[in-house]
């Protein structure tokens, strides 16, 4: 077992005497992590059967405008999936990190010791940070892929020209947004490694500072 | 590594060692992002050349390779979100090693060392047993531990071979339009196999996380000579499960689909697969990412359920 030369209080931390709550991430992670997932679930096979509809009209030698027209709708809604589900996985990382929170604290407070808490480490800031960038990067393009397909759609010449140019730009935009995501996802992964580590080094603490009276 | 690849003996044997898989894992996600970077300048570039009548060619180049070099960032970014899963496995050990040393002096008085009849109870967390003696190890988390590297060995190659055939497809964009959609074929299945491997291979590696969970969950309980109590696999474990082999499958039947278009003459006919078979290999990583999800989630509450045990062996003693 590591025997680290670090204490608690070498850290960022936030000293109680009662176990802390989750913070407003956490809690929003343990409330939204199922709605996302249950949304993505929703989005993907949509976008599969739109995809069927749209390669239909290829083989068939369909009208140009309803395939152009789909060619935007079905990456619209199969990144509203991803969207969706790259948040579920950042929000359940929230949630992990809460659990570490609060049953960290609580098991100080059982212990009879000070609650010593992380703070937020800089990898969860950045991590909300990037998942934010991440979010918005990829609704951004779902909202221009939808409305070039109503403007295709409507009858635009322009669009349907230009629609091959935005189905090429908005790639980059939605592949930017998922390299972000992923990026995100590896800080909130990161803070966990740092939240185990000071917990490694407050759990071997706790014995020197129980108060003798609760040890008989 | 003792050869079971749950990383523990590397938490003995190296403390610490965890904080250097972080940090190798976000290097790696550093160089998955800047690849994808460049592919989004790569787009822009090619982007304003659709509608030039002499930019057909660059633009046909330029999506060959920009395809080939976002998957493989992607690839980066995932095998660094793995090194990251291992930095936490040998974490976990560590962290067990700490527990099962300060416990004993933090443990209340009680009736600990009171036989328990084995059986099972409604925990806050969900259904949990009771036993004297350790659980044994789930099949799923003997397969996890004995699975995850080779899924990352496998994505990784596959990825390299994909990326390796879009180069080879950008160079014959100009001369063999035909050979140049059969290569597209060839890359895309290779490519979102290899993501699909490497997803299991991150699914698998949650699945090991899950498994240490539970197995250090009872050590230390052994150790303290309490009553063992583990949770029993959630539901949303169970549907994990499902939703990661059902995401290996697509991956799988898309490759088989595209090296079948590879085989196509007929470019309206290689048109249309591939209008749908881009949105089903995107499904199927879809299926993995959501029983990913349901992985973390798992592990919020196996967690939370570790928790609420040891402040109750600590307040109890048993």
């Amino acid at each position: 077992m590591r025997m680290t030369s670090k204490r608690s209080s070498d850290y960022a931390i936030e000293v109680g005497v009662l176990a802390p709550d989750r913070n407003l991430p956490q809690k929003a992670g343990r409330k939204i992590w199922l709605p996302m997932l249950v949304l993505a679930l929703i989005a993907f096979p949509v976008a599969v059967v739109l995809a069927a509809v749209r390669s239909n009209e290829i083989a068939t030698a369909g009208s140009e405008q309803t395939i152009a027209s789909l060619g935007h709708l079905v990456p619209a809604v199969m990144f509203i999936g991803f969207a969706s589900v790259f948040a579920a996985v950042s929000f359940a990382i929230a949630r992990i990190l809460g659990e570490f929170r609060v049953g960290g604290g609580k098991l100080q407070e059982s212990s009879g010791t000070q609650v010593r808490t992380l703070k937020m480490p800089a990898t969860a800031k950045a991590f909300l940070a990037l998942m934010m960038m991440a979010m918005m990067a990829l609704v951004g393009a779902v909202v221009l892929h939808f409305i070039i397909a109503e403007a295709i759609s409507n009858g635009s010449t322009y669009s349907l020209g230009h629609s091959e140019q935005w189905s090429i730009w908005l790639e980059g935009v939605r592949r930017t947004g998922v390299a972000v995501y992923l990026a995100a996802i590896s800080l909130g992964l990161a803070t966990v490694i740092e939240v185990l580590n000071f917990q490694i080094t407050r759990v071997q603490e706790l014995p020197q500072e129980k108060p003798k009276a609760a040890v008989s | 590594m003792d050869g079971r690849l749950d990383l523990r003996s590397v938490a003995g044997a190296n403390p610490g060692a965890g904080s250097g898989f972080k940090r190798a894992g976000i290097v790696l996600g550093v160089a998955g992002v800047m690849a994808v970077m460049v592919t989004l300048v790569a787009n822009i570039v090619t982007g304003n050349l659709v509608n030039d009548p002499h930019g057909a060619i660059t633009v046909g180049k330029g999506s060959a390779w920009a395809f080939g070099l976002t998957i493989t960032g992607f690839g980066a970014l995932k095998i660094g979100i793995a090194l990251i899963l291992m930095g936490i496995l040998v974490t976990l050990w560590e962290r067990i090693g700490a527990i099962k040393t300060a416990l004993p002096s933090l443990m209340g008085v009680g009736d600990a060392g009171t036989p328990v009849a084995p059986g099972e109870f409604e925990s806050p967390y969900g259904r949990a047993t009771v036993a004297q003696d350790e659980p044994d190890e789930l099949l799923i988390h003997r397969m996890a531990r004995t699975l995850w590297l080779p899924m990352l060995a496998m994505g990784a190659m596959a990825l390299l071979a994909g990326f390796v055939v879009s180069l080879v497809w950008s160079d014959r964009v100009a001369g063999d339009p035909l050979q140049a959609a059969h290569l597209s074929a060839v890359a895309q299945g290779l490519q979102f196999a290899g993501e699909g491997f490497l997803l299991s291979g991150v699914s698998f590696l949650l699945g090991t996380i899950l498994g240490s969970l539970r197995k250090g969950g009872a050590e230390v309980q052994k150790h303290l000579g309490v009553p063992i109590n583990t949770l029993r696999m959630p539901v949303s474990a169970k549907l994990f499960v499902g939703l990661m082999v059902a995401g290996l499958m697509v991956e799988i039947g898309q490759l088989i689909a595209y090296f079948a278009v590879a085989t196509f003459d007929n470019p309206v006919s290689i048109a249309s697969y591939f209008a749908w078979l881009g949105p089903v290999r995107e499904f199927g990583l879809g299926l993995l990412l959501s029983g990913i999800v349901l992985a973390l989630a798992t592990i919020a509450k196996a967690l939370g359920f570790q928790f609420h045990r040891l402040s109750e062996v600590v307040v109890h003693g048993s």
